[in-house]
């Protein structure tokens, strides 16, 4: 079973619901992963004591040739980027990392086979173990590089090795690449919200991209009583279950202030995510996607 | 025309609040300012202003890959050459490309060898442009799911630059985007100052060492607005002593406000003014807060205070 907590929004309480779901799911007996995709941000490892192994996650972009061995004229790796990754200088080739989408495409049509391919580092993939033996694998993305989505596909693809139960992936903010990046190919979005009108903007659109992307997700109403908008009427309308409501308290950002679960701190905590927990895998087996026990 | 850019790292620790009550007091103060919106995937600025839109533009995206099945011969060499996963073959032997996994590179087509892979452009999103309460303002709205965030950020950019360039700006005002990726690279590049928006929490100080390293390394300049101060002394105090360990100048401290979301909501719906909102004791802190941010600005832009419109 493959969950994805994301919002749209940032704020809304996305890691506060990964966090405290996996170790709920975890206490429940489950072998449970958690995937930080928040890879610009990420923030799941400091409300966990663990020893983190690293791993570094690299892209292979073309390295620039030496003076003199491109054919004279020759611009066919510049035009065939689709990125404007390349530039003519000097009788060759210069590249601009950022810009490049290490796609090979400029390595394939290089007449000359003098473009050849080096390793970039963009990022890491750490791993660990909690107290509570949750696996927590973290993406993240090296300060200055853009490749966010290529770091959350080796978490992704780390975490997948784990083989386990539920895996529950911490999405990052926002409806681009990295938040598809996150969602794609998994059993339910899990969508975190505000009942202000900043909340909703952002969670019809994120509603709209899971739909895009082939899943119906549920959402989950955090610090309820802060807006007046009303996000059950709106679920009801859109037919979307809503699977959790948390009441706004002082006490439940004070306690994630200081990088506590609220499980464990907060006299509610258990009781809000075993709910949640029960709700969600009520949610699932409603469509057919296998729910351990 | 110099550019402040309003980050943080972390979601949700009050960029856009920040922005928009710092936008309303520089154009009461009567400076000239042209305010972006440069969270193009979540663009929130624009609902507290209640901004009037008086033109949009489309933002054309990347090209998205598309198969001609009549032309498709089934042979699979398109799937060699893709690294993105992004081809896979139907059960009637034709190529199908994931638009979710296609990076757009033209590897496939590249790689057919009956021209049956082709692209078609695409509308990624939109660029808006309206008046705020200082002047004009620009957003960007990306469609849930397209790539090229970055680009659009860009172009809003470069829109409010050309704007403020004609009505006489004295500041471009940005409300960034979260992160420390390719966005927020937009957003910052080249700007004359960010004003890290953080609060007292370990995510807000973790997300705060990235921001700053990142600003680092595009030189820019950054102090830092302690939000929500109250909510964790400990957590105060950390801010306080990150900002003294990167030599970050602390511009002022916030205090939580449980009132605030409702109230700024109020004023997105139109049943409260804006200026109501000088009676809350956040608000209040970040008009006290001004008077930096106004001595920030006369250096950045170089004009005396209190230059009229």
């Amino acid at each position: 079973m493959r969950l994805a907590v994301a919002s749209g929004k940032g704020g809304t309480g996305k890691t506060l619901v990964a966090t405290n779901l996996a170790v709920v799911a975890r206490r429940a007996g489950q072998r449970v992963t958690l995937v930080d995709c928040d890879v610009e941000a990420p923030n799941d490892h400091l409300f966990f004591d663990a020893e983190f192994c690293s791993e570094a996650v690299e892209v292979a972009v073309p390295a620039e040739p030496p003076a003199g061995v491109c054919p004279p004229g020759c611009a066919l790796c510049r035009d065939a980027c689709r990125f404007g990754a390349i530039r003519m200088l000097g009788g060759g080739p210069v590249v601009f990392p950022d810009l490049c989408h290490a796609c090979g495409v400029c390595i394939d049509v290089c007449p000359a086979r003098v473009l050849e391919e080096r390793q970039v580092r963009v990022g890491q993939v750490r791993v660990g173990t909690t107290r509570d033996g949750v696996r927590l694998v973290m993406g993240q993305l090296d300060v200055g590089q853009t490749k966010a989505p290529t770091v959350i596909w080796a978490a992704r693809a780390r975490a997948g090795a784990e083989n386990a139960d539920v895996t529950i992936l911490d999405a990052p903010p926002g409806v681009a690449c990295s938040a598809v990046a996150t969602l794609h190919g998994v059993d339910l979005p899990v969508l975190v919200t505000d009942p202000t009108a900043f909340g909703i903007h952002d969670l019809r659109l994120m509603v709209q991209l899971s739909r895009d992307l082939g899943v119906t997700p549920v959402v989950v109403l955090n610090r309820e009583g802060t807006g007046a908008v009303d996000v059950a009427g709106y679920c009801r309308s859109e037919s979307i279950p809503l699977v959790g409501r948390l009441p706004f308290d002082r006490r439940v950002a004070e306690c994630y202030a200081d990088g506590g679960l609220l499980v464990d701190e907060h006299p509610a905590g258990r009781r809000w995510f075993e709910d949640l927990w029960t709700a969600v895998r009520e949610h699932l087996a409603t469509t057919g996607v296998a729910v351990p026990a | 025309m110099r550019t402040l850019v309003i980050a943080s790292g972390k979601g949700g620790t009050g960029k856009t609040t920040v922005a928009a009550v710092l936008a309303t007091g520089l154009g009461e103060r009567g400076y000239s300012v042209t305010v972006a919106d440069c969270d193009v995937e979540a663009s929130n600025l624009p609902l507290v202003l209640r901004v009037d839109i008086t033109k949009r533009t489309a933002f054309t995206g990347a090209p998205h890959a598309l198969v001609d099945a009549e032309m498709c011969c089934g042979c699979g060499d398109c799937l060699i050459g893709c690294r993105f996963d992004a081809l896979s073959m139907s059960a009637d032997g034709c190529a199908v490309i994931d638009p979710w996994l296609c990076e757009s590179c033209g590897a496939c087509a590249l790689a057919c060898p009956n021209g049956a892979i082709g692209f078609e452009p695409q509308v990624a999103g939109e660029i808006l442009e309206g008046s705020g309460p200082a002047g004009p303002i620009v957003f960007g709205r990306l469609r849930p799911g397209e790539d090229l965030s970055g680009k659009l950020v860009t172009s809003v950019r470069e829109r409010a630059a050309e704007i403020g360039r004609d009505c006489g700006a004295a500041l471009i005002l940005i409300d960034g985007p979260p992160g420390v990726g390719c966005p927020a690279i937009a957003s910052m590049t080249g700007a004359d100052a960010v004003l890290a928006v953080t609060e007292p929490s370990r995510s807000g100080e973790h997300d705060l060492r990235r921001l700053a390293t990142l600003a680092g390394q595009l030189n820019v300049p950054v102090t830092v607005l302690l939000n929500k101060a109250d909510l964790s002394a400990s957590g105060a105090d950390r801010i306080r002593q990150t900002c003294l360990e990167l030599q970050l100048e602390l511009v002022g401290e916030v205090p939580f406000d449980s009132d605030l979301p409702g109230a700024l909501e109020a004023v997105a719906q139109g049943t409260r003014p804006f200026a109501d909102l000088d009676a809350l004791p956040s608000v209040s802190a970040l008009n006290g807060v001004r008077a930096r941010v106004d001595a920030m600005t006369i250096n950045l832009t170089g004009v005396g205070q209190g230059v009229p419109r």
